[in-house]
């Protein structure tokens, strides 16, 4: 009887659900739409949040920008939560592919000087950046209106974590299989003066509670330092016989592209939006800017440093070229 | 895919799985100094709790990041080859019966939601807690919450092209009466402070009543030839181990850290212990009444799952801090031998207004009930179904006329009877500020003392019906503010579902009145 | 519907039980087995797609065993592949067991 069945044709009474359709016909949806689309609450709030009683629980007024709908936002990379896991299980695993490669032909103990203080100065310590990250995203998460925003604000808070994770086994790794030189970062995280900028930059961006204008800040940031340290210090480290370094910058490099796309988005939607898009436009252009004046201003003592470890390596030049094209960006104007 | 640990032969210096897990997530805060640490975290004071060592927080499942992605992506490869081969072979057709599915219909409508919220609000904690160990370990869950969400939309998906009901999950959410009662359970521990959310939800949801809440109806998807659904719920609960992990470990830790958090404690556990086991109303009500095969009954699940395994395990532990078991709690085990067939006969009355459909229970369902519950089955329910039986052979199925006034507190019609007497209806009524309110149980009056500023605050569908501002005054207009379509609603006998599914099923199985034993099974 | 087998009451002398319940697959069945060895005094129950094994005050499962039964390296981690639920708390997870216990 099982078999008869198989050979009959039934036709589905639907093709999707009636949310999905209303917005793209009823016709067969992909997994991230089904998964992401309309799913938050947005009415009949039942009680005011005792810890904000002047907002609803989800309210689209915990930032400056907003969207007529929420879900013109889509994440380009379609993760929804099992291509999201599948991806990061893949690049942890050819993260420990390489951290493994490292180790055992004794890269880390190779470096020359400076690479190693480098490291040990200024890019370990910023497992403790990524950690800000974490919070400022998880507040995105949880204030952001809209389930596309808070989902992809959820899994970059998690990969922060990932990053952290990364930057401490590498850390690990070069203290010879101790965690001697996380504890020593995290004193040069809260004493050096090359990382006090960004260290207050971190907190004064935790507080933001506009979860929009933190965004753009730690983007910001991201900006300037992922393009200086894992793609311009890497040309430079293939050059000068610090092969370790670019091992491990090749795949903080293609987190960062990756995460990127999301954000890139986000601020393209708010843009676009038929509505509020002037209004978005000129908040970004405001904000942005100012954002990115601020990245500036607290990395460049940090790229100031590499170029005196390094012995000159045009750090403090490229963070200044990469702020002017990002700030153009957010400005409309030409870089 | 094999899950080989990695060079698990080489190295000896390899750190510890506990001291790699520190290492890796321990450390990472420091003290702020541009900013006050009280402006960085600034809801924890106001509930009362007290932390002084926020390093004192143990996460037994040590998980990095790498072997999270590793294993919950493997669960995912599982589950969604599942998925595609279930719907690719028509394996909606080897279910028990349509009628199966008003279950998984209520499932989406009503617990859905619950795991979208769920991921925001463990986000709120992984924001706002003082400790890196907590954080994670509530970030971790904000995620599988998406998961789990995404997971049952993705199961469920399926039975939406074939079936009814399915269709219109979050707008009926937000709108349909008896749905908010999951959603003014949930929305009232969005509302609470952080600390108050780890218990409610952590605690009281995920531990307390996980079990008893998801065990029995994974087993009931099983025996009812629903694999997908199985499969999901068994995936999803291999990370709610971790999350009762979490829920325990919430509650240890804010009792060891001060003594004056225990009295504040208890007050949430006696407060959130009601207020979950109000929403299980509508499980015991699809143990006993939809699953066309029966795993097990409400009372026998409560029994195993609640009285044996929390009360005589859990709570014999939470005594040596000084906890005692939950207020109020000798009128949910007074009431399992009535719970389920007093929600369904109501059910059953209202089913017009909601996106499922009921029947009246056959002959052989009834001699089931009556064996599961020999002291109250026969004695008080049988006779209603036997005169609704009758009803029906004279043309005239039984629905209520008017719309159930709902409770104030848990927005369940106000059906329930008095402890201990199955024949007296229970209604509590509360003065506040000039206005009498109306609970169902001893257990939701307290609660309605205890803070009846939140509570007068409801918005309750019936009220809002008769207000005018649910579509119109009239049944067909709230009908298509709720989104309804033809099919959604209703008698099960007769309606679109049943008579698809008889023309899918061929002549064999022409008689689902009475679901047919011998298909589908574990 | 459910069928118990080693079947000793253990609720006496005021010992609680604990108890984890798993998933009933062709996997997971290893893993069942060494929890029946390391632990003489269980109780195995059997429902629909679950195995519920509980036992007087505590459980622990072995990577040494797990890995004997299984015929390959099995990592603890790998254990919540199996799990739906537990009783009890978690007491350690660590390298080489877990152990489900209360702690009063």
């Amino acid at each position: 009887m099982q078999y008869e069945l198989k050979t009959q044709v039934i036709e589905p009474q639907r093709q999707t659900f009636t949310h999905i359709a209303k917005r793209y016909g009823d016709k067969p949806a992909s997994r991230y739409i089904e998964g992401s689309i309309d799913v938050q609450p947005k009415e009949h709030f039942q009680y005011r949040p005792t810890w904000d009683p002047t907002r609803e629980i989800y309210d689209d007024s915990y930032s400056v920008f907003r969207l007529t709908d929420a879900y013109s936002y889509l994440d380009p990379r379609q993760y929804y939560y099992a291509p999201y896991v599948t991806a990061r299980s893949g690049h942890h695993e050819a993260f420990a592919t390489s951290l493994e490669y490292i180790e055992a032909r004794g890269l880390l103990e190779r470096l020359p000087d400076g690479w190693r203080s480098v490291l040990a100065e200024l890019v370990l310590p910023l497992r403790h950046l990524e950690s800000a990250g974490q919070l400022i995203l998880c507040g995105m998460a949880r204030f952001g209106w809209g389930a596309t925003v808070t989902q992809s604000a959820a899994y970059s808070a998690f990969d922060r974590v990932g990053n952290a994770q990364v930057l401490s086994r590498v850390g690990i790794a070069l203290g010879g299989g101790t965690t001697d030189l996380l504890a020593e970062a995290k004193e040069h995280w809260l004493h050096d003066a090359p990382l006090q900028g960004l260290r207050r930059m971190a907190e004064e961006t935790i507080v933001e509670t506009d979860w929009g204008l933190a965004l753009l800040r730690l983007d910001a940031v991201d900006r300037l330092v992922y393009d200086l340290l894992y793609q311009h210090l890497d040309d430079e480290a293939v050059v000068s016989g610090a092969p370790a370094y670019s091992l491990v910058a090749q795949h903080m490099a293609s987190w960062f592209a990756d995460n990127r796309r999301w954000i890139d988005a986000l601020y393209t939607a708010w843009r676009e939006d038929p509505e509020l898009g002037a209004t978005n436009a000129a908040l970004l252009a405001e904000h942005g800017a100012a954002a990115v004046d601020t990245a500036l201003e607290v990395v460049t003592p940090f790229a100031a440093r590499i170029d005196e470890l390094l012995g000159g390596s045009s750090a403090v030049d490229r963070i200044t070229t990469t702020a002017a094209e990002v700030r153009a960006a957010h400005t409309g104007a030409a870089a | 895919m094999t899950l080989a640990p990695e060079n698990k032969t080489k190295k000896a210096k390899k750190l510890s799985m506990k001291a790699r897990y520190e290492a890796l997530t321990r450390g990472l805060d420091w003290e702020p100094s541009y900013v006050e640490k009280d402006e960085m975290f600034p809801h924890l004071d106001y509930e009362g709790i007290k932390i002084h060592d926020w390093a004192a927080w143990e996460d037994p499942f040590r998980l990095t990041i790498d072997a999270y992605c590793k294993y919950q992506a493997e669960k995912d490869k599982r589950l969604y080859a599942v998925l595609d081969g279930f719907a690719q072979g028509q394996g909606h057709l080897g279910l028990t019966d349509a009628s199966y599915l008003n279950a998984m219909k209520i499932f989406i409508q009503g617990v859905t939601p619950l795991e979208y919220g769920a991921h925001r609000h463990f986000a709120y904690l992984a924001r706002h807690f003082a400790g890196p160990g907590p954080r994670f370990a509530a970030l971790c869950q904000s995620i599988d919450e998406i998961r789990h969400m995404q997971t049952e939309i993705h199961t469920l998906s399926n039975y939406n092209k074939y079936y009814s009901g399915f269709h219109n999950w979050p707008e009926e959410y937000d709108r349909v009466w008896y749905l908010s009662v999951p959603k003014s359970f949930f929305e009232d521990a969005l509302s609470c402070g952080p600390f108050e959310f780890l218990i409610a939800v952590g605690f009281s949801f995920e531990y307390l009543l996980t079990n008893l809440l998801f065990v029995p109806f994974m087993s009931g998807s099983s025996f009812n030839g629903d694999l997908p659904t199985m499969t999901f719920g068994f995936s999803a609960q291999s990370d709610e181990s971790r999350h009762m992990t979490l829920g325990l470990e919430a509650i240890k830790f804010l009792l060891e850290q001060d003594e004056a958090n225990v009295p504040i404690v208890q007050g949430w556990i006696d407060k959130w212990f009601w207020r979950s086991y109000r929403v299980t109303a509508l499980v015991a009500q699809m143990l006993d009444y939809m699953l066309p095969r029966k795993v097990m009954s409400w009372k026998e699940s409560f029994e195993l799952y609640f009285e044996e395994q929390m009360l005589g395990g859990l709570f014999e532990d939470l005594a040596f801090y000084g906890i005692t078991p939950p207020r109020h709690v000798e009128d949910a085990i007074k009431e399992k031998e009535i719970l389920s067939h007093q929600v369904y006969w109501t059910l059953y009355q209202f089913s017009f207004a909601a996106a499922f459909t009921t029947s009246a229970p056959s002959d052989e369902h009834m001699d089931w009930l009556s064996q599961a519950y020999p002291d109250t089955f026969d004695t008080h329910y049988r006779p209603l179904w036997e005169k609704e039986k009758k009803n029906i052979e004279a043309g005239g199925r039984h629905f209520a006329p008017g719309l159930p006034q709902l409770c104030q507190v848990c927005q369940v019609p106000m059906l329930f009877t008095e402890p201990g007497d199955a024949t007296t209806f229970a209604q509590r009524e509360s003065e506040f500020e000039g206005e009498i309110y109306h609970t169902c149980s001893n257990g939701c009056q307290w609660i309605f003392e205890r803070e009846p500023e939140k509570y007068r605050q409801a918005w309750l569908p019936v009220h809002q019906i008769y207000q005018g501002n649910c579509g119109g005054p009239t049944v067909p207009e709230v009908l298509e503010w709720y989104g309804l379509q033809d099919g959604d609603a209703g008698e099960y006998i007769g309606s679109r579902d049943h008579r698809n599914w008889q023309a899918w099923q061929g002549e064999a199985a022409a008689d689902t009145a009475t679901p047919d034993e011998t298909k589908a099974g574990a | 519907m459910q069928e118990q087998t080693t079947a000793d009451d253990p609720q006496t002398k005021g010992v609680r039980d604990v108890g984890v319940v798993i998933q009933e697959s062709e996997n997971n069945r290893p893993v069942i087995e060494a929890i029946e060895a390391d632990n003489p005094g269980c109780s195995v129950m059997h429902s629909p797609g679950l195995v519920r094994i509980t036992a007087p005050g505590r459980i622990v499962i072995t990577q040494e065993t797990v890995e004997e039964k299984l015929g390959r390296e099995w990592e603890t981690h790998e254990f919540q592949m199996a799990i739906v639920s537990y009783f009890g708390n978690i007491q350690e997870w660590d390298d080489d067991e877990i152990v489900i216990a209360w702690d009063h």
